[in-house]
């Protein structure tokens, strides 16, 4: 999992609102950062002064935050930051006080001894952020199992791994196919589901045409359904013959493709179970275990395409791959102009002042005849 | 022959303090919810609530998910209030983007949202009605109720409980034709539903014995502990954040905040019934001024991308306040997803609540928190 870096502060200054500076003026002493938010204001205070700053929110008569409504942990990558969202039920007003620590010294002190509210969700915060707030009387797990080890709610956390799930499970099927056709010396149909669907519907027309023949005929229901059942036992053995035929008639060039595919599948399978083996007995972090993995990959596949290029010849998969990103780059570029041409005749329709359907109508003129245009070349 | 008649005293005695578990399977918690309770004879000295047994990360998931594919998970925090939720995250977004949803989505999303609170009320009184010992009676009053707006809600939405109706700009698709004479219709039900729990709980014997004076919570206390919502508005505090820091357009709206005087049990029963009323009001008012017109916001990219920055958006659940902070750092996924749930809040509140009070007693406090675990636990 990629994660953007943390973007820093903006540049220019933010006017302090009417609760910072009701803030200043209670501590002059304090630095503070002006951060903003849509609906409260926001600071940043150091850890040293925090311990003053959240006494004097609570105590003091004009600041008087007597209510603690949220308390959250952020994980910015380097630094671990404590967002405290206060309210006043007496003058109404409200702020957000921040707090950052460091990764490595993931401490602050606890304010459960000014707001009992805060003891809960301080707990909540330690277990998923593995933020310490120094001095809180009961730091056990909340949600999560005790001796957890990890923090589920950092960002170096993986949420799971999806693709290295679905790779081991394509693997899993292409291992259990290649069993099977094995053992029985026949490769597997190639969409059982599409040919049975196809049957249904072969059928179904038998039977209507069977049916509609026998009520022309004038024929009694007894000797309708035994026509149409006649019609339909005709159909299933003109239809067994002819699936007996047809996989008889295409095989040889396909299976042998395939084959190749399957084993390739195969020893990838193995690879990753034998590094991960390999990597669970060092005892390392998941997440080294699958750089390890992800390595051994990338050099196995290395070596196919190193032992496929002297040879060139015999591997008919691989001169059809180069062809494929050149299509790719050809359609990009091709939705990227039209794009770009959506947006122009859009932009004009809008400048001329269009309605919504006039405009659209525009839009797809134009679509028509650039799709001419590429036609024509 | 002389009879021993020396009846001993509790001094006299050796007692020791016993632990019972309840739960995390029992039907008085509402949920998979644990309590240890420390009892000296009948009286709990000591109590220690367990969560966490639905934790499935909720806060998690969004991070790695578009926009628009978060709305869902907010279905799943409270599950009985799925539209006020839905409201939460839409509007945090919206502020984030500078996106205005369109007149007709706003007094959608009002409507809905009442109807919503309206029926989560409801759902407590069934609960709560079975765990004071109303079986039966209540449970069925309530629900016949609930299921009315329930089935209107699946009219409109197409599913019963994960509705997934608003985004980010407006709502997904506009309102059947006979949207004004359905709710009219569910309105009057409710009514006379409402009165007829009016009658069955607040002059009920058992309501009374069992609820009034029990557990009185100050003010101070509640702020200080962290309730919100009904909760507080119990001990008497008169505080909604409808009213407070409006938010969508429920600065329009005439209605009344209920409060109680003393914050016990019988209080909350009271602010929740009113609260109903007051939320039909809120509805009535809704639907004669609700315009005709568009219902998404024009110009929305397929993939939301919102510019970095940060909000803590909260609105008043059923529950109380119910909180999203998201972080955005300008790509199409949160960075942060924080759900501050009412009852995780109100829930903290417990062992404050019940310490000093008998068994049976507790089983009562809890219900009129009113909890939703998959909240909780989120």
């Amino acid at each position: 999992m990629v994660h953007e870096a943390a973007t820093a502060a903006p540049a220019e200054p933010i006017e302090p609102g009417p609760v910072a500076r009701l803030f200043q003026s209670v501590i002059p002493s304090i630095e503070f950062e002006i951060g903003q938010s849509p609906l409260d204001e926001v600071i940043t205070v150091r850890r040293d002064d925090f311990v003053r700053v959240m006494e004097a929110a609570k105590n003091d008569e004009r600041l008087a935050f007597d209510c603690l409504r949220c308390l959250s942990g952020v994980d910015y990558l380097t630094d671990l930051e404590t967002v405290y969202h206060f309210y006043s039920f007496r003058h109404g007003h409200s702020l957000a006080i921040k707090v950052r620590c460091p990764n490595e010294d993931p401490h602050v002190p606890t304010v459960s001894h000014l707001w009992h509210t805060a003891n809960w969700h301080e707990r909540e915060t330690h277990e998923l952020y593995g933020i310490v707030f120094d001095g809180h009387p009961d730091l056990r797990p909340l949600l999560t199992e005790e001796g957890l080890g990890y923090y589920i709610m950092r960002k170096s956390h993986p949420l799971a791994d999806i693709e290295e799930w679905q790779e081991d499970y394509l693997a899993t099927i292409e291992q259990a196919k290649a069993q099977m056709a094995a053992a029985t010396g026949v490769a597997p149909p190639v969409d059982e589901k599409a040919l049975k669907i196809q049957m249904a519907q072969q059928k179904g027309a038998v039977m209507k045409k069977a049916r509609d023949e026998a009520r022309a005929k004038g024929l009694s229901p007894e000797d309708e359904k035994a026509a149409v059942q006649a019609a339909i036992k005709k159909f299933e053995e003109e239809f067994a013959a002819g699936q007996g035929a047809a996989p008889a008639a295409a095989p040889a060039k396909p299976v042998d493709d395939r084959a190749a595919k399957i084993q390739l599948a195969q020893q990838k399978a193995a690879l990753i179970t034998k590094t991960r083996e390999e990597a669970r007995a060092k005892g390392v972090s998941p997440e080294e275990e699958r750089q390890i993995v992800a390595e051994a990959l990338k050099k196995f596949s290395e070596g196919q395409e190193a032992a496929a290029a002297p040879a060139a010849a015999p591997a008919p998969a691989t001169p059809a791959a180069p062809a494929a990103p050149m299509d790719r780059a050809a359609k990009i570029q091709l939705a990227q102009q039209k794009a770009a041409l959506i947006t122009k005749t859009r932009e004009e329709a809008r400048a001329k002042g269009l309605s919504p359907e006039d405009e659209r109508q525009a839009v797809a003129e134009a679509l028509k005849a650039f799709a001419e245009e590429q036609k024509g070349a | 022959m002389a009879i021993d008649t020396h009846i001993p005293s509790e001094s006299d005695l050796e007692t020791i303090d016993i632990n019972v578990n309840v739960g995390p399977q029992h039907p008085a918690t509402h949920g998979v919810f644990r309590m240890i309770l420390t009892v000296d004879g009948e009286l709990v000295i000591d109590l220690d609530p367990v969560i966490g047994y639905m934790h499935r990360g909720n806060e998690k998931l969004p991070e790695n998910c578009d926009y628009r594919q978060v709305i869902g998970y907010h279905d799943r925090t409270d599950y009985l209030a799925q539209f006020n939720t839905e409201h939460c995250y839409v509007e945090a977004v919206e502020k984030l983007a500078g996106i205005t949803p369109p007149e007709r989505a706003e007094y959608i999303r009002v409507i809905l949202a009442e109807l919503n609170r309206i029926a989560s009320h409801l759902m407590f009184f069934g609960a709560f009605g079975t765990d004071i010992g109303l079986f039966g009676t209540s449970f069925m009053y309530a629900f016949r109720d609930r299921e009315i707006i329930q089935d209107f809600f699946e009219e409109i939405t197409g599913e019963r409980m994960m509705y997934n109706y608003f985004r980010p700009g407006g709502v997904a698709w506009d309102l059947p034709d006979n949207f004004k004479q359905r709710c009219t219709q569910v309105l009057d039900s409710h009514k006379r539903g409402a009165e007829q729990l009016d009658g069955l709980f607040m002059e009920n014997e058992i309501v009374l014995a069992r609820c009034r004076g029990l557990s009185p919570v100050s003010t101070e206390d509640g702020i200080n502990w962290g309730l919100t919502g009904p909760m507080l508005r119990a001990t008497g505090l008169m505080h909604d954040i409808r009213r407070a820091e409006p938010y969508s357009i429920y600065d329009r709206f005439d209605f009344d905040i209920p409060t109680g005087q003393q914050g016990d049990v019988y209080d909350r029963l009271v602010v929740r019934l009113e609260e109903m009323k007051q939320s039909t009001r809120i509805v009535e008012q809704a639907l004669a001024e609700m315009p005709e017109g568009p219902i998404m916001a024009e110009g929305l990219k397929l993939v939301l991308r919102v510019p970095a920055g940060e909000v803590y958006m909260r609105v008043e659940s059923p529950r109380g306040e119910y909180g999203v902070y998201l972080v955005s750092q300008g790509s199409d996924k949160p960075w942060r997803h924080k759900v501050r749930g009412a009852s995780f809040s109100n829930l903290s509140a417990l062992r404050a609540m019940s310490v000093g009070h008998y068994v049976s007693d507790v089983i009562i406090i809890l219900g009129s928190i009113d909890i939703v675990l998959c909240e909780v636990d989120r």
